[in-house]
């Protein structure tokens, strides 16, 4: 009974995890600012030294942050960028944008979600609703559609962004790689499915039978997912509901400046005290 | 009974923080849905003020995914999801950009770090975007919410002529913000322009006037009406030791 059934096979640890993205690779993120991130893998990508990663994301905040302070980062797609909380914009992010290290693709929310559709559905792009009258049209090249039906109405076509990976951080997986969230999923599920491959983190394992209790709530089937770790605790310093919420003091901690202030953060994190006791 | 505690008046002096929340919950219309989303603690309290404040219902949908949240205390963040306590549904972030895309989106609240008379809105870059100055956070949905939803309302803690500007330095959002709100007065769009729509009693018109980047009508503005009682109650009892209103400092000044 020692021979590991073949679903199983899928777990792996959040450094093996993080092994699997190749330097240059573009990953979606889950989550929203300082709720439900990945940020274990953020810090993980940053230990083992990643380079010239692109990171997609709606509303990264603390993420970003970290791997443009660590040079992780070189292109990004976002539509918000900030720390929230009381903590305003996030200072490193701001810093490679206008040092030039950072390559942004600035979006809308809506339109970067339109992007990922196109990949979702198999389309070349997706039309986005609004737009009008924004300078960002014309920054990215986005292209204007009359409705070729006649109604008089448009929509602008946003290009496909298809990302290699997509990161989601989940309250709960099966031995299998089902995996489901509570409370809102942000943009978890267009991403899980415009990704060419799907990573997880969860907070814990739980049995198929509880999944098979409820299966609508399920977020991503386990055929979609490549790979899941178990790591509990790790979208700290932020919040991971009902499971625990923002810690506040360790954000500010993480926002000192220099090296000592950031290694200190990094050897803080709940995975790097957890990997101390192994 | 209720329209008599309504018009009864606090006598007190508002605060400015006072003064900017109370305002945005006075855009709030009966039995319409209303959004507020990342990084606006001002709208949030804005929205929870009007459910405890007002008689009239309305749907407060948020980015944490509530729908008409009854949370116990307010968060530091306002994507917190804290903000689902008491949902009956998630209503997630793909789902309300597509409300407002098709019309569904009666008011929603968006933030803007510079906005010009036309009521279009900054958040990308100060200086060029090539070459900034300072990198801002970026528009969120607001290139995609200001065109499509049916009113935008917006608030600057900040109200100088680098925050309300003739010129912009970017267009991150164009469509018109319906209102805005900061600590000195409420605009409101008229005619595809901003105009006054009143003044902080704390300040005067000559002074909104030197303090404003872009030109506007001042057409029957007078000093804005105070908080009624209920509406201060219902902020004190969302900010019950004033740790909101001490994060957020704000000022006539």
């Amino acid at each position: 009974m020692t021979a590991r059934t073949q679903t199983d096979s899928k777990q792996l640890s959040l450094s093996k995890l993080v092994e699997r993205i190749p330097d240059g690779a573009s990953i979606a993120v889950g989550g929203s600012f300082l709720h439900r991130s990945p940020n274990g893998v953020a810090r993980e990508l940053v230990r083992q030294g990643k380079r010239n990663i692109e990171i997609v994301k709606q509303s990264p905040g603390y993420d970003i942050d970290l791997l443009c302070r660590a040079g992780v980062v070189d292109r990004a797609r976002t539509g918000i960028v900030a720390i929230e909380g009381n903590f305003g914009l996030a200072p490193h992010y701001r810093e490679a944008v206008e040092s030039g290290a950072l390559e942004l693709e600035e979006h809308s929310c809506a339109t970067l979600t339109a992007g990922l559709r196109a990949s979702v559905f198999g389309n070349p792009f997706q039309l986005c609703a609004g737009i009008d009258g924004s300078d960002l049209a014309e920054l990215n090249g986005w292209v204007k559609i009359d409705d070729p039906y006649g109604s008089g109405r448009h929509g602008w076509a946003i290009p496909y962004i298809r990302p290699d990976y997509a990161i989601l951080h989940v309250n709960e997986i099966t031995g299998d790689g089902d995996a489901r969230v509570l409370g809102t999923s942000h943009w978890d599920r267009v991403m899980s499915r415009a990704a060419e491959k799907v990573l997880i983190v969860a907070e814990r394992k739980v049995d198929k039978a509880e999944f098979q209790k409820a299966p609508n709530l399920t977020l991503v089937p386990h055929f979609l997912v490549d790979a899941y770790s178990v790591a509990p605790g790790t979208a700290w310093p932020g919040s991971c509901w009902p499971d625990y919420e923002v810690d506040y003091p360790a954000v500010e901690q993480y926002l000192e400046a220099g090296d000592e202030a950031f290694d200190m953060h990094l050897r803080s994190a709940p995975e790097a005290l957890e990997a101390k006791h192994d | 009974m209720i329209e008599t505690l309504v018009q009864d008046v606090e006598p007190d002096a508002t605060s400015a923080f006072e003064y900017m929340v109370v305002n945005l919950a006075r855009f709030i219309r009966p039995n319409e849905v209303t959004f507020s989303g990342v990084n606006s603690t001002f709208p949030m309290l804005a929205c929870l003020l009007a459910k405890r404040a007002y008689d009239f219902p309305f749907t407060y949908v948020n980015v944490a995914g509530g729908v008409d949240p009854t949370p116990d205390s307010v968060p530091v963040s306002s994507s917190d999801p804290l903000l689902t306590t008491g949902t009956a549904s998630i209503f997630d972030n793909e789902d309300f950009y597509d409300l407002s895309c098709r019309g569904g989106m009666d008011l929603s609240f968006l933030g803007a770090a510079q906005i010009d008379g036309k009521g279009r809105t900054n958040n990308s870059v100060i200086g060029s975007w090539t070459h900034p100055k300072v990198r801002l956070p970026g528009g969120g949905g607001a290139a995609v919410m200001l065109p499509t939803a049916n009113r935008c309302v917006t608030w600057r803690t900040e109200h100088s002529k680098r925050t309300l500007v003739n010129e912009l330095d970017f267009v991150t959002a164009d469509g018109g913000m319906h209102g805005l709100v900061t600590p000195l007065a409420v605009f409101e769009l008229i005619e595809g322009a901003l105009a006054l729509k009143s003044y902080n009693p704390a300040t005067s018109l000559e002074t909104v006037r030197e303090r404003t980047g872009f030109g506007f009508s001042s057409q029957g503005a007078g000093p804005t009406p105070p908080p009624t009682r209920r509406e201060l109650q219902g902020l004190h009892s969302l900010d019950p030791d004033g740790s909101i209103a001490a994060d957020n400092e704000v000022s006539v000044k």
